[in-house]
């Protein structure tokens, strides 16, 4: 969504045509749904309904699963497997191997990244291509990861993940002495290695945020973050003094799923509904947020309210801390909170809404970097500015 | 250690006892890096823990550790391309080149796993390969076990030149902390200008030589110094300028905002810089940046590399403090009265808190001037990158919180 026009009634014209222009392939094949007028299907290929891929996998890791949403994902799950390889990409759908269903399969498993199942897909290419050049290799991971890219444009740290093991493939010094098949095995031998990786990334970030948490403290945290989880669990273990808040995180109550982690870890745990940030943030100490992804400017992208979380803290002067593992330092750089694809997710009012209301339905936003303080991650702690820095030092 | 006043002479000190403990230190054959590195920070962890307040002493042991580490991987390197070289003269006759290749490529992949290890961690080494066993013992003793017919005489040649290298190192770092001052003074013209009003704070000979080289240029401008109470150095800063021939005028601490508006920049040294770009500073300077960011003033930190410390604060008020003796604010005698244990319910009613350091956060800097050039506090990371390893930030938490941090130490490691 590059170009917006200043009214956001022409912008809705616009994407009307966009999509009516969109349309006629994606109603060809016969296992889809007929797609919605919703502007932001095209940017979903996903054929169930309007729901991103990316906050699929998010709301089956993370969240408390209510009984609208269930229906929803089941019949999802169900018509993926007809479904998402044909719609997706020509490329790869012509041969019996798909990396998307490699990735689907990956990212079932519930401790495991979206990054990282990225990556055991694309080392599933290498493994199944019959590529006899590293040149040839590296043509055939290139669709494989600009298929899994278009075939999820809302998930940032697939495209994070994606990224980074193509820079490894095309750049990397170790590859360059050595004949194809020893290279071809490496490759495939990193890419699976990548997951104890990222495990291990959550401890090293665990470990290096100890030192910021200190006995008597209040930690407001937002939604669900597996190495938040992994911070505040360390810090528990280490017999450290402190208390949370933790939000709800609307719709998908992640937030009650942490809260439930942290009372079993015996951590003093406070709930509260989202629009109680700004009237709690004067007891806090610090805010602890996960991320979706880190761009380029610093900023983080993360769940719905982590904005506003960061804006509060910071009229109010408190430390806000990001805790992120390294893969997901995506190389974007939104201007503003409609720069990117907007995932979006299903929404239960709880009551029926008149269908002329509009609904505000995307999950995530962003927090740009001069609201955050500073960011763990497995390459230590560091300051918005430094992630910039990286990844100019990776890419360029 | 406690005698020694001021950063630059503890880290001069600190560097010239260091450099004697790698001189006396009887290096084994194998592994001499590695003995250094563990002399040096035994002692290190001594000078640390007898003044935790002075971070500079632990910022020169981190250095002389990441110049060992350096020098040392440097020799393996030459080492190890010279056996390539002789390797290739003797492989002519076999004309074996497929062996040649080999070792060339081995020797590149040990050099890259060896710099990868000095380096911090990045993107870039997340998914390369880090070989555990690539570090420093090792590729000094595969240097030297393939190495043949002139081995004994080679390694006695290599111990004593790593010696020497790192005493000339460390001989270096000595020189660059002698003379940081100059360094940072040559800068001066490029930020006084002609008729400013510069704004000071008690007295860092950092700041004295950068006015003076200023003044020395030929640019005509006028000094506001704040006395820094409780110890009133900027008393002495101010006679130290008359006495080079700079206009200035003498203001009391609580003068400082009825002054700053019409100041045109605030020039002060630090007692340490952390990584986050953070200034621990002689207390009351806290004021003076608000003051400034108040008035849009730039604030300017001025400090030499042996000040920029890796860590990062926490609760950097306290923990980071030297709460000093009270006879410098009050006069025992008139006071000793409200100030005795003994009398009424047992503690007195009177206490002094005489902190020594205040905590200026990185956003109310402008620039830090250092001897290689002035930076952002964002920057001051990178800075810290190049001047220390990775390994060696955890000097001191060994023996404060024991195993959690040589966990630490070991998972930052392991990957």
């Amino acid at each position: 969504m590059w170009c917006r026009s200043a009214s956001f009634i022409l912008d809705k014209q616009q994407n009307d045509t966009v999509s009516n222009l969109r349309n006629p392939p994606d109603s060809l094949t016969p296992a889809s749904p007929p797609p919605l007028s919703m502007p932001d299907t095209l940017q979903n290929p996903n054929p169930q309904n309007n729901i991103s891929a990316y906050y699929q996998t998010r709301a089956a890791h993370h969240a408390v699963v209510t009984s609208d949403w269930l229906a929803q994902a089941q019949a999802a799950v169900t018509r993926e497997p007809d479904g998402a390889p044909d719609t997706s990409v020509p490329p790869v759908a012509g041969k019996p191997f798909s990396v998307i269903d490699e990735f689907n399969s990956w990212r079932k498993q519930p401790d495991l990244a979206e990054a990282v199942a990225a990556i055991r897909a694309l080392a599933a290419v290498i493994r199944n291509c019959q590529a006899t050049t590293m040149m040839e290799l590296e043509i055939e991971l290139k669709k494989a990861s600009d298929s899994l890219k278009l075939w999820d444009a809302t998930s940032i740290s697939l495209t994070a993940g994606c990224d980074l093991f193509m820079r490894y493939v095309t750049r990397t010094s170790a590859l360059e002495y050595e004949d194809f098949n020893s290279a071809k095995s490496r490759l495939i031998e990193r890419a699976e290695k990548f997951g104890e990786i990222s495990c291990k990334a959550r401890r090293i970030i665990a470990m290096l945020s100890q030192d910021f948490i200190f006995d008597g403290c209040t930690i407001m945290v937002h939604g669900f973050s597996r190495v938040v989880l992994e911070v505040l669990k360390t810090a528990a273990q280490s017999k450290k003094l402190f208390r949370v808040f933790c939000t709800e995180g609307r719709p998908d109550r992640t937030g009650l799923r942490l809260s439930n982690e942290l009372a079993k870890l015996d951590v003093p745990v406070k709930l509260l509904i989202d629009s109680a940030v700004a009237y709690t943030m004067d007891d806090v100490d610090m805010v602890f947020v996960g991320a979706d992804g880190v761009v380029e400017s610093g900023g983080i992208i993360n769940m719905m309210g982590t904005y506003q979380m960061a804006l509060v803290a910071h009229s109010m002067n408190k430390p806000v801390y990001v805790a992120a593992e390294s893969y997901k330092f995506a190389r974007l750089y939104p201007l503003d909170q409609k720069d990117m694809a907007p995932a979006l997710r299903p929404i239960d009012f709880g009551v029926p809404i008149p269908s002329k209301v509009e609904v505000e339905t995307s999950a995530r936003d962003y927090t740009p970097p001069q609201y955050l303080t500073l960011l763990f991650t497995d390459l230590g702690v560091l300051t918005p500015s430094v992630v910039s820095d990286e990844l100019i030092q990776l890419y360029l | 250690m406690h005698k020694i006043e001021g950063s630059q002479a503890t880290a001069r000190q600190a560097a010239e006892l260091l450099r004697s403990v790698i001189s006396q230190q009887r290096v084994p054959y194998t592994n001499q890096a590695g003995a250094l590195i563990d002399a040096v920070r035994a002692v290190g962890e001594q000078l640390i823990a007898a003044n935790p307040v002075e971070l500079a002493v632990g910022n020169i042991v981190r250095r002389v550790l990441h110049i060992i580490r350096e020098e040392n991987l440097s020799l393996a390197t030459a080492a190890i391309a010279g056996l390539n070289l002789s390797a290739a003269s003797d492989g002519d006759d076999d004309d074996d080149g497929e062996r040649d290749e080999h070792t060339v490529l081995s020797a590149a992949a040990v050099a890259a796993a060896a710099r990868s290890t000095l380096r911090p961690p990045s993107l870039q080494t997340l998914l390369e390969d880090m070989p555990e066993s690539a570090t420093i013992p090792h590729t000094t003793s595969s240097g030297g076990d393939s190495e043949g017919k002139s081995k004994s005489a080679d390694k006695s040649s290599r111990t004593r030149r790593l010696k020497h290298d790192i005493i000339e190192a460390v001989n270096e770092l000595i020189q660059d902390i002698t003379t940081c001052h100059e360094q940072i003074a040559e800068q001066a013209i490029e930020h006084i200008h002609q008729n400013e009003v510069i704004l000071t704070l008690g007295s860092s000979k950092t700041v004295l030589e950068f006015l003076y080289a200023a003044k020395e240029k030929r640019r005509s401008f006028r000094v506001f110094v704040a006395e820094g109470a409780p110890r009133y150095q900027g008393h002495l800063l101010a006679k130290e300028l008359v006495a080079r021939g700079l206009q200035t005028t003498l203001i009391t601490d609580s003068a400082v905002f009825a002054i700053i508006s019409r100041v045109n920049m605030v020039i002060v040294g630090a007692h340490a810089v952390m990584a986050n770009g953070g200034v621990i500073a002689p207390v009351g300077l806290n004021m003076v940046a608000l003051a400034a960011q108040k008035h849009a003033v730039p604030f300017v930190v001025l400090a030499g590399s042996h000040k920029l410390c890796p860590l990062y604060p926490h609760n950097p008020e306290v923990l980071l403090n030297e709460l000093r003796s009270p006879s410098e604010l009050l006069d025992f005698g008139e006071f000793s009265d409200c100030l005795d244990f003994g009398s009424g319910t047992g503690s007195p009613l009177l206490h002094v808190v005489n902190p020594a350091f205040d905590y200026v956060p990185p956003k109310l800097v402008s620039l830090f001037i250092t001897d290689t050039g002035g930076h952002n506090p964002s920057y001051m990371y990178r800075l810290i990158a190049d001047y220390y390893s990775a390994d060696d930030l955890v000097v001191r938490g060994r023996i404060a919180s024991g195993k959690l941090s040589s966990d630490r130490f070991c998972l930052l490691y392991s990957r």
